[in-house]
């Protein structure tokens, strides 16, 4: 018999292949402008060699596009390496305002894919709870892909993070179509029950609330 | 010959565009599948070149779309995937398109259209 320790570590897994898989091929297109624009900048070199005229203004677009990818691939080799930080610690004390900015880094692209625009609305102090961190991530991860399954026809999720006398919410909303869908599933299931958390879907107001408690 | 660059990505598909121009290949960019159908509905292209993850519609949809509209088309893709043996089996074997990992050398790039265009091979 699988036990939800076993199902949410086996979700978390999951969870780790999906992000990183997409994160590298993400940093695969950043790689990708930088190796052509930069040999465009070298065709224009040669160019010049040859005695065309250089033109400033496309030598600085150009480099501009460099230099514009090189901050896009350091902020997502940035967010890759605080995902991996995740496990460092089992049990800890995290700042949800953070977590879900991580999260909304993390699924950028997945969300980008979707034709979605993903909008957090956080708390202006921090909202600490304790508990594991990337089972945190995992959750919530989950969370947003089903939140995209399940989004209207204007594409467009808001994930609020609300402080509460023992802990903190997290409300995923704008979910037109939550009633035909079927969450959580045994994967969500498992991670709520190790984590402690819980989780209220409430189709009427299109929305689905994670209550991490401090207790 | 004539190209089609389809890449959600801007900054890429239209630098790509230019260093081709540079080398006498003449060669359109888009930036979605629906643009690259209307544009290839006005122009004739030997050849599209397709990125392989775009939002709404990808690159081996495309290709479908593509082909049964010019069947004499051929096909390269760009793959930014860490799986390459599985998607050569998957979407190269009918002999009309081939593959390549980002980022691409263009020296390889244009040797592949001309392989292609030359023998209709797709061969690795």
């Amino acid at each position: 018999m699988t036990t939800a320790t076993e199902m949410a570590g086996w979700a978390g897994l999951q969870f780790f292949g999906r992000t990183t898989a997409s994160v590298s091929h993400e940093l695969k297109n950043a790689l990708a402008i930088i190796k052509e624009n930069a040999g465009l900048l070298n065709d224009y070199l040669l160019m010049m060699d040859k005695g065309m005229p250089l033109q400033p203004d496309r030598f600085r677009l150009v480099a501009g596009r460099i230099d514009q990818q090189t901050q896009r691939a350091d902020a997502l080799i940035r967010h890759l390496n605080r995902f991996g930080h995740s496990v460092d610690e089992a049990f800890t004390s995290v700042d949800l305002n953070e977590v879900l900015a991580l999260l909304s880094a993390l699924s950028s692209r997945e969300v980008s894919m979707q034709q979605a625009t993903l909008s957090t609305e956080v708390e202006a102090s921090p909202v600490m709870v304790k508990t594991t961190p990337f089972w945190l991530l995992t959750l919530l991860g989950h969370c947003l892909s089903f939140a995209l399954q399940v989004m209207g026809p204007s594409r467009e999720l808001v994930v609020r993070v609300t402080k509460t006398g023992d802990g903190g919410l997290i409300r995923f909303e704008r979910l037109e179509k939550m009633r035909q869908q079927n969450f959580p599933g045994e994967f969500e299931a498992a991670l709520f029950e190790v984590m402690g958390a819980t989780c209220r879907m409430e189709p009427e107001k299109k929305s689905m609330e994670i209550k991490l408690s401090n207790c | 010959m004539r190209i089609l660059l389809v890449d959600d990505e801007v900054d890429l598909a239209s630098a790509l565009a230019e260093r081709l121009y540079l080398r006498g290949i003449e060669a359109d960019w888009v930036t979605t599948a629906e643009a690259a159908l209307e544009k290839a509905s006005a122009v004739d292209y030997d050849l599209a070149v397709l990125d392989v993850k775009m939002p709404k519609v990808g690159g081996l949809e495309l290709r479908e779309r593509l082909r049964r509209l010019y069947p004499q088309m051929k096909f390269i893709f760009l793959t930014g995937y860490g799986s390459e043996i599985e998607f050569n089996e998957a979407s190269c074997q009918e002999g009309e398109s081939c593959y390549l990992v980002k980022p691409a050398d263009i020296a390889d790039l244009i040797q592949r259209m001309k392989d292609l265009l030359a023998h209709g091979g797709g061969d690795q």
